[in-house]
């Protein structure tokens, strides 16, 4: 072999090297973007043909300790599951926003909501609102009593209520309230009633 | 008989920087208990010192002891003084015969609860301190077969501090101490002489 084509066999050689190369770090930088996932939406939004409704929050206030109903025109899903996590998505956006009458984290929201048996309803809360919530028996029995009262008055035909954090059976929302046993919707109505006349 | 709330593991609520409920919880039930003693009422506790006991176990103790009247302590930082709950029990509940369901055995006492709580509140506004009854689902309350009562303790300043502090808890005791002592011979009666 001459030296010539000695030289042209090896420029072959280091230009099929560096294409090799090039395509290696290709795929490499695909297999990347595509582990990354698409920024998913932080609020999902109603269907744009949901219907304009009003519903009734029972917001909870700390600094009185009570509950006090407000009206809100939202976009509203002719689905039940939609409807239970829009009226939801609404109350929290209350609690989350700065200077809120009962504050709670920003990222505190409920996974998801569960039609179970006919009445009853599963509230999966996330661990953030769970570890974000004021500690304390009426602290605590505020956040779930909104909850369960604006579901209860938004949503028909409801009668009990279960709670998970983070898809999990836990004893406590935040070492106080029950979470562990099923309740009767009618006896957090009555209470909140109760709180909203005091 | 009282029970001051969390301990051990459980800190219960942080009230400020260096003060936790369970801390609090146990300093109250010890100043109660001095209170009653001194009023000729016989208190037991469920816990005397930093102990990890789970709501089962306290309403095991509980109804061993079967008392006149169970208290559970608790502190808040949420203002508005002091708040007395009766159980708000779970649905359901599964008692036949002598066989009390553990998760609502309150109901065989919950309106004897009711009226306790009734009473208290009363006797605590004549002394012009906030005080408000409601109902809760806290265990071990639902577990507990004899007259059973929370109570949390919050600040009327808004200032979460002041429920650490030695003269609030003893102006709380007080006023706590005199009204149970006022109904002391209604729960004697109802109750035999159980603490």
């Amino acid at each position: 072999m001459n030296s010539r084509l000695f030289f042209v066999l090896t420029c072959c050689l280091c230009v099929i090297a560096l294409a090799m190369s090039f395509y290696v770090w290709q795929l490499r930088k695909n297999a990347v973007d595509e582990a990354v996932p698409t920024a998913v939406p932080e609020v999902v939004t109603t269907p744009s043909n949901a219907a304009q409704k009003q519903i009734v929050l029972w917001v909870a206030h700390d600094d009185t300790g009570t509950l006090r109903s407000q009206s809100l025109s939202i976009a509203f899903s002719s689905e039940r599951q939609r409807q239970a996590e829009d009226v939801v998505r609404a109350l929290l956006g209350v609690y989350t926003v700065k200077g809120s009458p009962h504050p709670l984290p920003r990222g505190s929201g409920v996974r998801n909501i569960y039609f179970v048996d006919p009445g009853l309803i599963v509230i999966d809360v996330n661990s953030e609102l769970a570890a974000g919530q004021t500690s304390g028996i009426l602290a605590e029995e505020l956040t779930i009593t909104s909850l369960v009262q604006t579901l209860s008055a938004n949503i028909p035909a409801l009668s009990r209520v279960k709670f998970l954090v983070d898809g999990k059976e836990v004893n406590t929302l935040a070492g106080h309230a029950d979470f562990s046993n099923i309740y009767d919707i009618a006896q957090f109505s009555a209470f909140a009633q109760r709180l909203s006349s005091q | 008989m009282i029970d001051a709330a969390h301990g051990g593991t459980d800190a219960g609520a942080l009230l400020t920087p260096t003060s936790v409920e369970k801390d609090i919880a146990l300093n109250v039930a010890r100043r109660l208990r001095q209170e009653l003693n001194t009023r000729g009422i016989q208190v037991q506790m469920v816990r005397d010192a930093d102990l990890t006991l789970s709501t089962d176990q306290r309403a095991t103790i509980a109804n061993t002891a079967n008392p006149a009247l169970y208290i559970s302590l608790h502190a808040s930082s949420l203002s508005g003084g002091m708040r007395v709950f009766t159980a708000m029990l779970p649905s359901g509940g599964d008692s036949k015969g002598p066989f009390v369901d553990w998760d609502t055995a309150q109901s065989v006492a919950l309106d004897r609860s009711k009226t306790i709580q009734t009473q208290l509140m009363f006797a605590i506004q004549q002394t012009r301190f906030p005080v408000r009854a409601l109902v809760t689902p806290l265990r071990p309350l639902n577990n507990i077969k004899s007259p059973a009562i929370a109570i949390e303790i919050s600040p009327t300043t808004g200032d979460a501090a002041q429920v650490a502090s030695s003269g609030y808890q003893q102006m709380i005791c007080s006023a706590l101490a005199n009204a149970l002592a006022s109904m002391a011979p209604a729960l004697r009666t109802s109750a035999g002489t159980r603490p």
